[in-house]
């Protein structure tokens, strides 16, 4: 056996770190003599909220629908400006890369496209509402699905 | 916070623990100590970990990578304002020493759990760190820059042999050349600055005493922001593979009173020139031929191994950290430069030591520790813990306490046999194997030993397995 032939810690972080960034739904490497399996199926895709969070997302029926995910933690906004307004009305249509609003982070404004074809039935957070990373924020019924 | 000693204002302070693992857990107690409340900063990957649901409250910064999660400062903030946290405690690794953190918070009127970030930067990087401890009057490596590799020779015998020839804008070990006389040092010297000048786009050198046969000793210093440093005592963390830790005692055994005085003294004057704020470690290299001490670096932070002097001298390193972040006193003693009592700790990896060290993730269906007089256990595992492949490989730490080092050897490797990691290879078989070395037994082994010993182990093991 070789140093070449076993990853360090830090080629496995390095490797899932990549491969997580990439879509799939589940991927297998084999590595020298270790394979990794990764899959999106478990628990990583669906934070746990946690147990003293308030958010309507745990407390309201789940509605059906494409659920659009908050991709970072920080302040939730509909509207691209105060008084301007919002991005996206409910009943709205549309498409992957429509902005359907903003999430602040440390005055860094990152858009959050809705990611699918459909009609936007609902938000699932208040304006100017804190979201964490994984946190569901809107509902968008998909156009293949109508 | 700058009411002195208000500790019983109705609501109680929040803590936002940034960081996971094994010391998330540890800050997590740290704060129920204060009577604080603490709040879990966590990847999705850790949102469910004994850790979150040990805290009051969690928040979920990111995804599982680290650089999208735990590396990023302003994530750590705006959960810091979501929690309404009064003080962030970084941990070690990620964040704890980044300055970027800290003034982030300094911003917005949250207390940092560490030093100041100037502090930070002046002691982040070596050559920044050694200007620092040379004014300081802290003993360093002897070093000189070249001027002219012609003449290179009359260098070298001033630092005297063997030395390194360091590139001045190298790093990460790279254009480093190790030297054995001034034959090898005049023929070596001109290829070195050319490499360097190739590499590095500066061919500029210098020279460095090298010691083949030294140990790593290390001061544990707690300094209260305004020049007072309190020192207590010494680890020696010389059981290493590749620089990784692998045991750590304290008191460093076998130290002459005089080799413990110039560390201790030399400690304390850092912090004093630094007014060093909170928990921080001196590291030293000490010769073992010369008995010679030199500085290493300063960790500005809390350090895995802190356990055994919080054994050996019956203190909260990581108590006293949040409250004098919270402007309270940190009710540390004074305590004397040898505890009574000698404590070891064993760091239980994720690795197959049998295997090269081979990473070994996976679910740990049932775990077991062992109890009685002065063992403690410091890990995130349970039952069912799936240990997850995105972050380091420690996964407990085995802490033993007793009256004298021959009696903490014995009661370690005890404590270690008892152990019932099931489900994952660990690496508690290497700590059994140390234990029960005549090197160690006796005491004062060097950073080298470690590694040739294991291999001349496995490699009888392979003879006798043909």
């Amino acid at each position: 056996m070789t140093d070449d032939a076993t990853p360090s810690w830090q080629h496995l972080l390095d490797l899932v770190a990549q491969l997580d960034s990439g879509s799939y739904d589940s991927a297998s490497v084999t590595y020298g003599d270790v394979s990794v399996q990764l899959s999106r199926s478990g628990p990583l895709s669906a934070p746990v909220p946690s147990s003293a969070s308030t958010t309507p997302a745990t407390t309201s029926p789940k509605p059906s629908g494409t659920i659009i995910a908050s991709p970072m933690i920080g302040v939730f906004y509909r509207c691209p400006s105060p008084g301007a307004p919002p991005f996206v009305e409910i009943g709205a249509s549309v498409e992957p890369d429509t902005t359907i609003g903003i999430v602040e982070v440390m005055k860094m404004m990152n858009p959050v496209s809705a990611g699918v074809n459909g009609t936007l039935t609902s938000f699932l957070v208040r304006d100017h509402e804190q979201v964490e990373y994984g946190q569901a924020l809107a509902v968008v019924a998909e156009a293949s699905s109508q | 916070m700058s009411e002195k000693g208000n500790a019983d204002s109705e609501a109680p302070p929040v803590v936002l623990v940034a960081n996971r693992g094994e010391i998330a857990v540890r800050i997590i107690a740290a704060a129920r100590r204060i009577g604080a409340s603490p709040v879990l900063a966590a990847s999705a990957a850790d949102a469910d970990s004994p850790a979150a649901r040990l805290a009051d409250r969690v928040i979920v910064i990111g995804p599982a990578p680290v650089a999208q999660s735990y590396l990023r400062p302003e994530l750590i903030a705006t959960a810091a304002l979501q929690a309404g946290a009064s003080v962030v405690h970084p941990g070690y690794g990620f964040l704890s020493e980044q300055p970027e953190l800290a003034e982030l918070l300094e911003i917005e009127k949250i207390a940092f759990a560490g030093p100041r970030p100037e502090t930070l930067r002046a002691v982040g990087d070596k050559s920044s760190a050694r200007k620092v401890a040379l004014a300081a009057g802290v003993p360093v490596a002897p070093a000189v820059e070249v001027d002219d590799v012609e003449t290179v020779a009359g260098l070298g015998d001033s630092i005297g042999y063997p030395l390194l020839i360091k590139a001045v804008f190298g790093g990460g070990g790279r254009g480093i050349r190790l030297v054995n006389d001034a034959g090898e040092l005049a023929r070596l010297a001109p290829q070195a600055a050319a490499e360097a000048l190739a590499a590095f786009g500066n061919g500029a050198l210098y020279l460095e005493r090298f010691y083949p046969a030294a140990r790593h000793v290390e001061v544990q210093v707690f300094g209260d922001g305004e020049g007072r440093a309190q020192i207590f005592g010494d680890r020696d963390c010389s059981v290493q593979r590749r620089h990784q830790k692998l045991i750590e005692e304290c008191p460093a055994p076998g130290l002459s009173v005089a080799t413990r005085a110039v560390m201790h003294d030399a400690s304390r004057a850092l912090v004093q020139a630094l007014a060093y704020r909170g928990a921080g470690t001196v590291e030293f290299l000490v010769d073992t031929q010369s008995e010679a001490v030199v500085f290493l670096e300063v960790n500005a932070r809390i350090q895995v191994e802190h356990p055994v002097t919080e054994e050996a001298y019956g203190i909260d390193l990581v108590a006293a950290q949040l409250r004098l972040a919270l402007g309270w006193d940190p009710e540390l003693p004074d305590v004397p430069p040898v505890p009574s009592a000698t404590v070891i700790e064993l760091r239980i990896n994720a690795e197959d030591p049998e295997n090269d060290f081979r990473p070994s993730p996976g679910t740990i269906s049932r775990v077991r520790w062992p109890g009685g007089p002065g063992i403690r256990v410091d890990t995130q595992l349970e039952d069912g813990y799936r240990f997850p492949p995105f972050y380091d490989s420690l996964m407990a730490k085995l802490i033993v306490r007793a009256h004298s080092r021959d009696a903490a050897v014995a009661a370690a490797r005890s404590a270690a046999a008892t152990v019932e990691i099931d489900g994952v290879t660990t690496t508690l078989a290497l700590h059994e194997f140390v234990l029960s070395h005549p090197d160690f037994i006796r005491g004062g082994v060097t950073t080298s030993w470690f590694g040739p010993t294991w291999e001349h182990r496995s490699e009888q093991r392979m003879e006798s397995v043909r």
